[in-house]
């Protein structure tokens, strides 16, 4: 009952807050939102790997730098659009993250936790390594028109092109919700994170889902990557932040709880463009994210103990 | 008898290292003393992670040490050397009142706060322009005993003796049996009496100070630092990836494991200037992969076998 009260009371100050920065400074809002949609879009299929196959991917952001180029690669070749060329990168990357899982992650799946995470580590390593070593460190840049569309309401003007991201957030809880509810093979998905041994004895490849899962992850996050290239120059390390910051949202929303991602991301990205709009505090925003992460862990461990 | 032998050889070992000087360059020493610090900290976290902890934030607690050693110089008007002892201070009261509340996470949420926490360190030192220096850095009026090569070098050994001691007795001691105990399994060692955050609050307190300590010996042999040196992710996966090809829960593989990625990554670096890290990532990946136990593993298990005649063709 309390817990009841206690999130009534949260969410309503959450509107209120929301509703002040409205009308105080609606651009925070509305690029805050923004910010929010890219950040939910890549943070959600690393939640989906944490939730059915419960693997910390810390080369989550590389792959989607890896995706980066190559759209880069094939937009600069062919004079392909992104919009276009994510397709094609979502079938490779989805091949290739399915190869990874193949050829390291399933070898791992029994091992201590620590072994995963320091596996995935230097996958991430290699990966930027890769890229480092074949493009250099020298930053690439593809620039469109369309993105900086922008729409101007009453004195308020503003960039809507990042609306993108938010869309596809939204698409991809959707989408997601009705694989893993309404096809079978998304329910057996569900089943095989809820309790992989028990999934098994029903008769479900508990082996080929999470290969299925991790290849379905790796399209997801290489489509981000190849929308990504619209509003971001790209070099090696620019995946590394982001796996990071998918973690925290994840971490946030807690594992399994996909829908929950995009809360969390509003209220990050929200927090951070707040701090963005004072000038003194800009070089500050950074921190928002580690700041919360810790918090929320922390909180997190302390309601455990309680409970 | 073997253990004499082995008493006599780590002797003739340490006589060779300190008289380095004596026979090797100004560039050969300045390897040394790269791989001297990777060797520490390589040590420091492998100290941790025998009580089942692993902590990404290496970087974070020598980047603190490097910063507050050079501060101490420049706005406390502190001598060099005496700097030194108060960065390891510095990091070993700052370990402490984040231990109390971090050390209580466990498995990716400790390794993923360590984490967070050196970017956030990164983040303040960065945004403290007047204080720090900012982006830019902070430049020492000289390096520490005027920059000279062998002073320098006997320094950061003296760092790494100190870090080895350290670790050494941390084998010997009881502080073992309450590690292994942690690790292996928390609530039978609850249950047997091992006050479990105790013990990790000293190995955390401890291996912060090595590390604190071994960036300020860092800044203060350069002369200078930035955020992004004093930060660097290098110094959190190489001594990672050095520790593991070595062998984990070990004093000898860590340092083993550092002596032998430490001059490959210098011969490397020469070979490739971009991407040379990449050796890393595959050493990481496939250590895991096929021996977890490492080198010192590989080599004992082989030893074992031979001499029980056991083989496995």
């Amino acid at each position: 009952m309390a817990n009841k009260r206690n999130a009534t009371v949260l969410v309503g100050l959450s509107l209120a807050a929301v509703a002040v920065i409205a009308v105080w400074k609606p651009t925070v809002l509305i690029y805050g939102i923004q910010a929010a949609g890219l950040y939910a879009s890549i943070a959600i299929p690393m939640g989906l790997i944490l939730g059915i196959v419960h693997i910390v991917n810390l080369a989550h952001g590389e792959f989607m730098m890896l995706a980066s180029y190559a759209t880069y690669m094939l937009c600069s070749a062919t004079g392909m659009d992104p919009f276009v060329a994510m397709v094609p990168t979502a079938a490779v990357t989805a091949l290739f993250g399915f190869v990874i899982y193949r050829l390291t992650i399933r070898q791992a799946l029994k091992a201590p936790e620590l072994n995963q995470l320091i596996l995935t580590f230097g996958i991430a390593i290699a990966m930027t390594q890769a890229v480092n070593l074949i493009y250099t460190s020298q930053t690439r840049k593809l620039s469109f028109e369309y993105v900086s569309a922008s729409i101007d309401i009453g004195e308020l003007s503003f960039g809507i092109f990042n609306f993108v991201f938010v869309l596809v957030a939204i698409l991809m809880v959707v989408g997601l919700r009705i694989f893993l509810t309404r096809t079978t093979t998304g329910k057996a998905a569900l089943a095989v994170g809820q309790n992989p041994k028990g999934a098994a004895i029903v008769g479900i490849d508990v082996d080929r889902t999470y290969g299925l899962v991790f290849a379905l992850a790796s399209a997801l996050v290489g489509m981000m990557g190849a929308l990504f290239i619209t509003r971001s120059s790209i070099f090696p390390g620019v995946g590394s932040p982001f796996t990071m910051k998918s973690f925290c949202l994840v971490a946030m929303a807690g594992i399994g709880n996909i829908p929950g991602i995009l809360g969390a991301s509003i209220l990050l990205g929200i927090s951070e463009n707040f701090l963005k709009a004072f000038r003194g505090l800009r070089g500050w925003a950074d921190i928002v994210f580690f700041v919360l992460i810790i918090t929320v862990i922390l909180g997190r461990s302390i309601r455990g103990k309680k409970a | 008898m073997k253990l004499k032998g082995s008493y006599l050889a780590a002797a003739a070992a340490t006589a060779v290292v300190v008289a380095f000087p004596a026979f090797l360059g100004a560039y050969p020493l300045a390897v040394a003393r790269s791989i001297m610090t990777y060797m520490a900290l390589a040590i420091s976290w492998d100290m941790l992670l025998r009580s089942g902890q692993i902590s990404f934030g290496i970087a974070g607690l020598f980047g603190l040490g490097s910063y507050a050693s050079a501060l101490a110089v420049l706005r406390g008007g502190m001598d060099p050397f005496t700097s030194i002892l108060f960065a390891s201070a510095f990091a070993a009261v700052m370990s402490m009142l984040l231990g109390l509340a971090i050390l209580r996470l466990r498995a990716m949420y400790f390794s993923i706060t360590t984490l967070a926490l050196m970017e956030i360190f990164k983040i303040v030192i960065h945004n403290l322009h007047d204080f720090s220096g900012g982006p830019e850095g902070v430049v020492l009026p000289e390096p520490i005993f005027g920059g000279s090569a062998p002073a320098l070098f006997w320094l950061c050994m003296a760092g790494l003796f100190m870090t080895i001691g350290v670790s050494w007795y941390f084998e010997k001691s009881k502080m073992h049996l309450a590690l292994t105990a942690i690790r292996n399994d928390e609530t039978s060692a609850r249950s047997s009496g091992v006050d479990i955050f105790k013990y990790l609050l000293i190995a955390f307190v401890i291996t912060s100070t090595l590390q604190g300590m071994m960036g300020a010996i860092q800044v203060q042999s350069y002369g200078f630092t930035t955020p992004d040196t004093a930060f660097d992710a290098n110094f959190t996966l190489l001594p990672l990836a050095m520790a593991l090809l070595g062998g984990i829960h070990s004093t000898i593989g860590p340092m083993a494991g550092a002596v032998l990625l430490g001059v490959a990554s210098e011969w490397l670096k020469l070979k490739i200037p971009y991407g040379h890290l990449i050796v890393y990532g595959f050493i990481i990946i496939l250590v895991i992969l096929f021996m977890p136990q490492g080198l010192v593993g590989l080599a004992r298990k082989t030893i074992r076998n031979g001499r029980t005649g056991v083989r496995h063709e």
